[in-house]
């Protein structure tokens, strides 16, 4: 029992099993700095698990001092209420007070399509299709309305973004709105879901042939899509250095971030934990 | 006077200046002119200049050329230190201090405003989930420079058309953000002198009345305000630079398609053949846009972060992110104080008991308090 809550970024579990795998997840600690003090730096990983405390990288809006106050105040919120890891593609269900609904609280589980925002506009769209119909609900992170956010399951598509679903067929969008938390095998690595998606015949909202997308099936369009798509495209960027570099915070900034709210994190990750286990020992 | 002129002062009752332009249209008839046709516009603003790129002629030259002086680090971190030592950035004005002279606060006070920067703006909840935009506004290292008493300001350039026609009030001129002395020229630095602090970045002038005088080298922090007042902050908009007609004045253009051709983003006409038969000076039309100075009025403070001395407002301001902002009490009458605000400014306590950190309005759900059931 215990195994199954125990959380890949927990160092104090980890120490016990060292794998290859596993090395990276553990928090690193830095020979000394001048002053003599050894710096926690983060695993690499939270970029990923934790991209909404990066800041927007538009150099003309960034102030080291809003970003510090702005971070503070989200772990204060984390601290309230558990905002699991999750990425495009997991399917997760939220629960939202609502004055409107019978119970006053509404939930609603779908898969998440994309997300994005920084700091405490961070927000997820999610999707799922109800009653025959597409229903799509974007949630503010941070929102002091949220009550709970579940991560159903936990697992990362071949795309970042998954807008495609809209022009998909319905069920890659279903899913049951009763759906229980499916528990993890292995607890170290994210599975990436190799799936395939069947778009339904033209028109569509977007022009997916000029999208690059990897987790879609072939599109079976003619020919003069492609070759339009071709003509339209800009190979170039993916040379372009500079481009790149704009579109994201350099990686000192990153380590000096997150080393900041790494322990911060865990000591949160930890009370959860004792809290679970003393709730479970309880019902024992 | 010619009965047509004697009309037309009986039924226009404006007041002309110099620069209103009034359109006497001969086609109508005298009675029809001031009451129904109002064809007298006047454009006060056409011919003042809205914006310069140089300080006024009466402002000290302030930087300093750069100068490639050659001298090694060692002694560019003497130079440093010394600086450091000999201006102290710490103001010895205490609380206790102002106790001699501390003036009874009453409605019609005016109490000196705050330099600040606009950091950024955050968004907050209030108490039933409603979303709020808050702009985070930084409170720089403000001290009080110089005070100049009514009638001294009354004689100024400045002060002579402010206080025109109405009794004269007091100035305090603030600084902020302190800065190596290198960068300014020794006209600007001696400014300083009197005061002993680091010469500032930026200066601002502030009218207050003479009960709300602040002696020089005192502190203004964030807690000079209180959470729940309305305050008005004073900016220059963001510079959209030269712009067309569409964005700048918000004309609608011409047809994107069905054959115009290059009509798109123009402004079309500028003026009849008949009336004046010319441009009339205000027309629209492209040119610089932004930069300029304006007021944002009555916003209210939704929390004050002591130790940091950052304060969030509701709303928006005027500028871009990082820009230099000045904050006053509002000016707003229904939105004034009713009782004393920490007057003439705020100290923290003696005994050395640390304020509140962060102080909330009553209305905003604190982040770390439990979420919200509806």
């Amino acid at each position: 029992m215990r195994q199954l809550f125990a959380n890949r970024t927990s160092s104090i579990l980890l120490q016990e099993k060292c794998d290859e795998a596993d090395e990276k997840s553990v928090s690193k600690q830095k020979p000394g700095d001048e002053s003599g003090n050894t710096v926690v730096v983060a695993p690499p990983e939270f970029r990923f698990m934790y991209p909404e405390f990066l800041p927007d990288p538009a150099m003309e809006r960034r102030n080291r001092l809003k970003e510090k106050l702005e971070r503070i105040d989200m772990l204060q919120r984390r601290s309230v209420v558990e905002i699991p890891e999750f990425y495009t593609g997991s399917v997760m269900a939220v629960t939202v007070a609502d004055a409107n609904s019978p119970n006053k609280f509404a939930r609603f589980v779908g898969i998440c399509i994309q997300r994005g925002g920084s700091g405490l506009r961070a927000w997820f769209i999610l999707r799922n299709v109800v009653d025959k119909q597409g229903v799509e609900i974007l949630y503010e992170m941070y929102c002091p309305l949220i009550q709970k956010i579940e991560v159903l399951r936990l697992e990362r598509r071949l795309d970042e973004s998954l807008l495609y679903l809209r022009d998909a067929l319905p069920e890659y969008s279903t899913f049951p709105l009763d759906m229980e938390p499916e528990r993890r095998l292995n607890n170290s690595v994210v599975p990436i879901n190799p799936l395939k998606v069947k778009l339904r015949p033209r028109p569509w909202l977007e022009r997916w042939e000029r999208q690059n997308l990897q987790g879609v099936e072939d599109l079976n369009l003619p020919q003069r899509f492609y070759d339009k798509a071709e003509k339209v495209a800009k190979p170039w960027e993916k040379y372009d250095l500079m481009l790149q570099y704009r579109k994201t915070i350099p990686a000192e900034e990153q380590e000096k971030i997150f080393s900041d709210v790494h322990s911060q994190l865990q000591q949160q990750e930890f009370k959860r934990k004792m809290r679970r286990r003393r709730g479970t020992d309880n019902e024992q | 006077m010619s009965t047509l002129g004697l009309l037309r002062t009986l039924f226009n009752p404006k007041i002309v200046t110099p620069n209103a332009i009034q359109l006497q249209s001969l086609n109508r008839s005298p009675f029809l002119v001031g009451l129904f046709f109002n064809h007298e516009q006047v454009r006060t603003m056409s011919r003042v200049k809205r914006r310069t790129t140089h300080p006024p002629y009466w402002h000290v030259l302030k930087n300093n050329q750069r100068q490639d002086e050659k001298i090694s680090s060692d002694n560019l971190r003497f130079v440093r230190e010394v600086i450091q030592d000999k201006y102290k950035n710490k103001s010895p004005i205490k609380g206790s201090d102002l106790d001699i002279e501390k003036k009874e606060w009453d409605p019609k006070t005016k109490r000196s405003g705050v330099i600040a920067r606009n950091i950024g703006v955050q968004h907050m909840w209030e108490k039933d989930g409603k979303k709020v935009v808050c702009t985070v506004l930084h409170v720089l290292d403000n001290h009080v420079i110089r005070y100049v008493p009514p009638e001294e300001y009354a004689k100024s350039i400045i002060g002579a058309k402010v206080f025109r026609n109405r009794k004269p009030l007091g100035c305090l001129v603030v600084g902020a953000e302190a800065a190596n002395p290198d960068r300014f020229t020794r006209q600007y630095c001696s400014l300083f002198n009197e005061v002993g602090l680091l010469p500032k970045k930026r200066l601002a002038r502030f009218i207050v009345t003479p009960n709300a005088v602040l002696p020089p080298c005192t502190p203004l922090t964030a807690g000079h305000f209180v959470v729940g007042q309305a305050v008005d902050v004073y900016g220059k908009t963001i510079d959209y630079g030269f712009q067309g007609v569409v964005k700048r004045w918000g004309f609608k253009g011409g047809p994107a398609s069905h054959g115009a051709t290059k009509f798109h983003r123009r402004g079309g006409t500028i003026g009849t053949g008949r009336d004046k038969a010319r441009v009339w000076p205000g027309q629209k039309m492209p040119g610089h846009m932004g930069s300029e100075r304006r007021f944002c009025r009555g916003l209210k403070i939704v929390r004050i972060n002591m130790k940091y001395n950052v304060i969030y407002v509701k709303g928006t301001v005027p500028g871009p992110t990082n820009s230099i902002v000045q904050i006053f009490d509002t000016v707003l009458p229904r939105r004034k104080f009713t009782e004393a605000p920490p007057h003439p400014t705020y100290f923290p306590p003696e005994d050395g008991t640390l304020p509140q950190e962060d102080i909330w309005d009553s209305s905003l759900h604190v982040f770390g308090s439990p979420s919200i059931s509806v």
